[in-house]
């Protein structure tokens, strides 16, 4: 049996998504990579090629591009699953939040992963909020079989409502490995492309957008019924409550299963949003202590605060619970009073943390040693350069110490020539090409026709190195890019980080470094790991 | 929920450096548990930690529906240490009574790496531990990679699954492999079996 055709799977919960979306008639998948969310863009993708019935896997260029691309997907009638993790939102927002004002045509699921406990991201901001922001629904599982099933009832939940509908994950759910069962696999569907008349619906000049948007505003009461029956509160014995969602649902069903006094508690299950407050209002009447275990923000939280009347609870707000940091199974028994078990190993020498660092042989090592011998044979012993997002973050490490900051995908192009205008000189910036693609390249523009001493490096090794070696999205010669964006040629210099070229790139930089003028230099090396899947895939 | 059972689950630690071939490990606990009937479920780490840092993956199996994919401090049965630094790593995961199967052979990517002998010794502390010279056996094995097989051999003897379910997850993640690769396999997990 071939693996897309296995009834019974052992996956990631990203996969299920992967599958799900399948299953549920997908016609196009759309994201840009990002931990812990990728695996579910790739699952599809790995699926889609091996049935190579029509349907379409594309990473784009960033998640707005992602997003504007699921629309169209589903503008032209075709299920749309669009991934990202909750940064990557940030970027996607603005047709976001639009499109639930011109609402879609084919099912549109946003799948969203947050990064609670930050594993691999600059923050931990709750995208419940963003939908919510958005005026929009969220599904949220908890175990592999609900990710799959919710995934498939998140396409008709979108087409009923005429919506974008929220699928979100958290680290701990994502990247864990679990059973899911299959049901049958629906045909790609279509429902084709707005009517004339509905296509007013599409073009958001005020004279229209305020119609839409009062209608957006107007419909929250159906929201909340359109997902009521996924919540569920259940009376115990009991008048202790505990509201639980997401991973906080996952952890107490598991105390559930090994201490029998939590199963008598009153339990709010929350597994979509916005969670109706008729729930809320019942259960702060009922119960005297009220915990709540949902993963990054007080979300629900403060909806029972700001409805509590006389019942108390306990979450991040009063600190019973860390205001930051993902969920554990020890914490929500700390939270609950129940004794962990004695930690009776415990060991007597000490164990040095071993950091991540960058692989042998890649070639940020010699750009950054370059880099800063650039500058110290320059007299600049405090120097300064922007960094970015990828790999080369590393770079803030020993042993090469060589970048000052790391803020958004993109943020290092804009940040030098923001600070080469404020008369930093020489203001140097680096990025890997496909963060540069993401969103450095619109700030490059402005590099064209300036006057100021800003110098953007670019680490073109070919690929999204850091989640997986996806290949980047602009296959083609990256310098006729940057000379197509109006950079004149002589400001364009390409190297290679090799150690036989070590001499010769300082001495290129220095010279660089020293023109009042904007620069952009390439390092074009090819990714170790990427190389080694090459030749493994054409071995 | 059913409110009948009362249920631990079966938790397995696996530790080592990223890009020793911890996920494939997990990945073949995880299928044996399922192929012998049981719940389980498995976490891993992706992304920066993988970068030559420090990675373990957790596995938790029942009989019972398991949704907690993370090990709670002082419960875990079975620690596969691939390295002997990562191993004491998550010596406060371990339950009293565990049983660990470590690799002697030390990863030392980092500036200073603490003294192997200092590091084994209180890895030895356990009393059902079994460190194994895996550098010394792939070699006499013939394959470099030998090494996470034999450990995997070592800790089956402390996993309720039977031979057969054995041979066959190891065969099937080998499936597209030449059947040489997949005799080398099973004949480094046996020869982790007999340790
Ligand atoms: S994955 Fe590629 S870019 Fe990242 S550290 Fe390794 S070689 Fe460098």
């Amino acid at each position: 049996m071939k693996f897309y055709e296995e009834k019974e799977l052992l996956v990631l919960a990203d996969e299920a998504i992967s599958f799900g979306a399948i299953d549920a008639g997908v016609k196009g998948v759309f994201g840009y990579p990002g931990t812990p969310s990728t695996e579910a863009f790739e699952g599809a993708e790995k699926i889609i090629h091996a049935l190579n019935d029509g349907r379409i896997a594309h990473w784009a260029a960033n998640e707005k591009c992602a997003y504007e691309m699921a629309l169209g997907c589903s503008y032209a009638g075709g299920r749309a699953l669009v991934t990202m993790k909750h940064v990557g939102l940030n970027v996607a927002m603005d047709p976001l939040v639009n499109s639930a004002l011109t609402g879609i045509k084919g099912g549109l699921v946003l799948f969203v992963a947050d990064d609670p406990s930050m594993h691999s991201s600059q923050n931990e901001q709750d995208s419940r909020c963003l939908a919510d922001f958005a005026s929009l629904v969220t599904l949220e599982p908890s175990t592999h079989q609900e990710t799959y099933e919710f995934t498939i009832k998140a396409f008709e939940l979108s087409e009923k409502l005429r919506l974008p509908v929220f699928l979100r994950l958290t680290t701990r759910l994502a990247h864990s490995r679990g059973i899911v069962k299959r049901v049958e696999s629906l045909p790609v569907i279509n429902l084709g492309r707005p009517s004339r008349i509905e296509t007013h619906n599409w073009v958001l000049v005020p004279g229209y957008a305020r119609e839409r948007y009062n209608y957006l505003r107007q419909i929250l009461p159906v929201l909340e019924r359109a997902v009521e029956s996924y919540n569920t509160l259940t009376f115990g014995s009991n008048r202790i409550g505990v509201v639980v969602a997401g991973m906080g649902r996952a952890y107490f069903d598991q105390l559930c299963r090994q201490n029998e006094v939590v199963r008598t508690f009153t339990r709010l299950d929350v597994k979509a949003y916005p969670l109706n407050h008729e729930f809320i209002e019942k259960m702060c009447a009922f119960c005297d202590v009220i915990y709540i275990f949902e993963e990054d923000y007080p979300y629900i939280e403060d909806m029972f605060i700001a409805r509590k009347k006389s019942a108390r609870i306990h979450g991040r707000r009063d600190k019973t619970i860390p205001i930051s940091g993902e969920l554990t199974p020890a914490k929500l028994r700390k939270t609950l009073n129940i004794e962990c078990p004695e930690i009776t190993h415990k060991i007597e020498v000490e164990l040095p943390a071993r950091p991540p660092r960058l692989c042998d042989g890649c070639g940020h090592a010699d750009s950054f040693k370059a880099i800063k011998e650039a500058f110290l044979k320059m007299d600049i012993a405090d120097f300064r350069v922007f960094g970015d997002i990828g790999c080369y973050t590393l770079g803030y490490e020993k042993p090469h110490e060589c970048i000052h900051s790391t803020v958004a995908m993109g943020a290092s192009v804009g940040m030098t020539f923001g600070a080469a205008l404020a008369g930093m000189t020489p203001s140097v910036g680096v990025i890997g090409d496909s963060t540069f693609f993401h969103s450095g390249i619109n700030s490059l523009l402005s590099y064209a026709t300036a006057k100021v001493n800003a110098n953007l490096i670019i680490f073109d090794n070919g690929t999204t190195g850091m989640t997986g070696q996806q290949r980047t999205i602009f296959g083609n010669d990256i310098v006729k890019a940057i000379e197509g964006l109006g950079i004149p040629k002589e400001q364009i210099h390409s190297m290679i980080p090799l150690p036989k070229y070590h001499d010769e790139n300082v001495k290129k930089l220095m010279e660089v470094f020293k023109a009042e003028r904007p620069d952009v230099i390439i390092f074009k090396r090819e990714c170790v790991q990427a190389a080694k899947n090459r030749r493994s895939a054409t071995k | 929920m059913d409110n009948v059972n009362i249920s631990k689950p079966f938790s397995v630690i696996i530790a080592g450096v990223g890009g020793q071939g911890i996920v494939t490990l997990s990945q073949l606990v995880m299928s044996a548990a399922w192929k012998s009937g049981y719940y389980a479920i498995q976490s891993e780490v992706h992304g920066m930690s993988q970068r030559g840092g420090s990675v373990n993956a957790q596995i938790l199996f029942d009989k019972f529906p398991v949704t907690s994919p993370t090990v709670l401090e002082g419960t875990a049965k079975l620690l596969i240490g691939m390295e002997p630094l990562e191993s004491l790593r998550y010596f406060n995961l371990l339950e009293k009574n565990v049983s660990v199967i470590c690799s002697s052979s030390p990863v030392r990517n980092m500036p200073i790496y603490p003294n192997v002998d200092r590091l084994l010794a209180e890895i030895k502390k356990i009393e059902d531990s079994l460190i194994v010279d895996t550098d010394k056996i792939s070699e006499e094995l013939g394959s470099k990679g030998a090494g996470n097989i034999v450990l995997l051999g070592a800790a089956s003897k402390k996993l309720p699954f039977t031979n057969e379910i054995w041979y066959q997850t190891i065969k099937e993640r080998f499936a597209s492999k030449e059947q040489s690769i997949i005799d080398k396999n099973i004949e480094a997990f046996n020869y982790g079996r007999k340790l």
